[in-house]
């Protein structure tokens, strides 16, 4: 039985929110997200990416509500590669094209119980004042053509990037089997505190 | 051989005297451990916030490690710098963190300093930029050889870093 566990990993269970963002200077905006993980690991059920509804902020207050659910299950048996959420967030200009406002990245909890993360974000910036001129003029901005190269945090010293505004998820984290193969994340510790 | 496993974020500094800022980071450790998969070092992009007062880099980090002792158990030792409008970078900060021991997710922040050079040095910098840097990144995580070196205190960095530890208890570890 035992042995049967160990073949199949561990699960690492998510429900979550995007629940809402501070951002200056804006109107409306929306949040496409996705799940970037390890060769290690798997989806076994829920959606990998989604785009949030357009959401206009509260007057005389920058807030964004979307409370946008996120549920996914991930297995593996390599915490290696642990799934990282990826937010870019895209707002519209007067025209009513999709303009980059930000993008943020953040590790899923590693253990169970609940948890608010706080995204900060940061859009890249024209290397050269000709290409700053020619972007405003044309008013496309800088982006990365994947946003996924993020996760890896390699080539970074080549760009620049100004940072402006904050996303809150809330993430609910249950694992499996995780103890059963070794593991320790202190989650053990806590439920037995609870207890007492 | 038991593992362990670091997941998290180099997530930003503050309170620096510029907020044009990037970073250069490391894990330093022992001879009884040995890297399996991940980064052990790596550099951030040059950020500066528009209203807030921390600079951003979400830099990630997540490396796997195997031991066979606990004597040298890594460190992540930081160099910041700063990127002036010229282009430059100009070292405004060096810093390390003994990473947590226990299993679970820590934020830390690391406090950094810089060198400080002679009087000579520091009208120079005051008007030229630079300043004084160290010879070896070595001296930032170890505690030799910084008799007589004078420093200045510099700002903050911000780090998350999630601890998950494979096999420990099979060696009698408590962690």
């Amino acid at each position: 039985m035992v042995e049967s566990v160990k073949n199949n990993g561990f699960l690492v269970s998510v429900m979550g929110e995007i629940e809402k963002a501070y951002i200056q200077d804006i109107d409306n905006i929306y949040v496409k997200y996705c799940f970037v993980y390890g060769k290690d690991w798997d989806v076994t059920s829920g959606i990998e990416e989604g785009i949030t509804q357009i959401s206009k902020h509260t007057s005389g207050c920058p807030q964004f509500v979307w409370n946008f659910p996120i549920e996914i299950v991930f297995k593996s048996n390599n915490p290696h590669g642990w799934p990282q959420l990826i937010l870019c967030v895209y707002g519209l200009d007067g025209f009513g094209n999709d303009v980059i406002r930000g993008y943020g990245l953040c590790h899923l909890p590693i253990s169970s119980g609940s948890a608010t993360k706080q995204v900060r974000l940061f859009v890249p910036q024209s290397s050269s004042s000709v290409q700053k001129f020619t972007s405003w003029l044309t008013g496309h901005r800088p982006e990365y053509i994947d946003p996924k190269i993020l996760t890896v945090g390699d080539g970074r010293e080549v760009t620049r990037t100004r940072s402006e505004g904050i996303v809150f998820v809330k993430f609910n984290i249950l694992t499996k089997d995780f103890f059963t193969h070794g593991f320790d994340n202190n989650a053990r510790v806590k439920r037995i505190n609870v207890d007492v | 051989m038991a593992e362990v496993y670091l997941i998290g974020q180099i997530i930003g500094a503050s309170e620096f005297p510029d907020k044009t800022l990037f970073c250069k980071w490391g894990i330093s450790f022992g001879n009884n451990w040995k890297l399996i998969s991940g980064k052990k070092e790596g550099q951030t992009q040059v950020d500066s916030p528009v209203y807030d007062k921390l600079t951003v880099w979400s830099h990630p980090i997540d490396v796997h490690f195997a031991t066979r002792g606990v004597q040298g158990w890594p460190k992540l030792y930081l160099q910041v710098y700063h990127y002036d409008k010229f282009g430059r970078g100009e070292i405004y900060g060096y810093g390390f963190i003994n990473i947590p021991m226990s299993p679970g997710t820590h934020s830390i922040d690391c406090h950094t300093w810089r060198p400080l050079g002679g009087m000579h040095d520091e009208f120079t910098r005051q008007f030229l930029g630079g300043g004084p840097q160290l010879k070896s990144p070595d001296l930032v995580y170890t505690g030799l050889d910084r008799y007589r070196l004078h420093t200045e205190a510099m700002g903050c960095v911000h780090i998350e870093l999630s601890v998950i530890l494979r096999n420990f208890d099979k060696y009698g570890i408590e962690a």
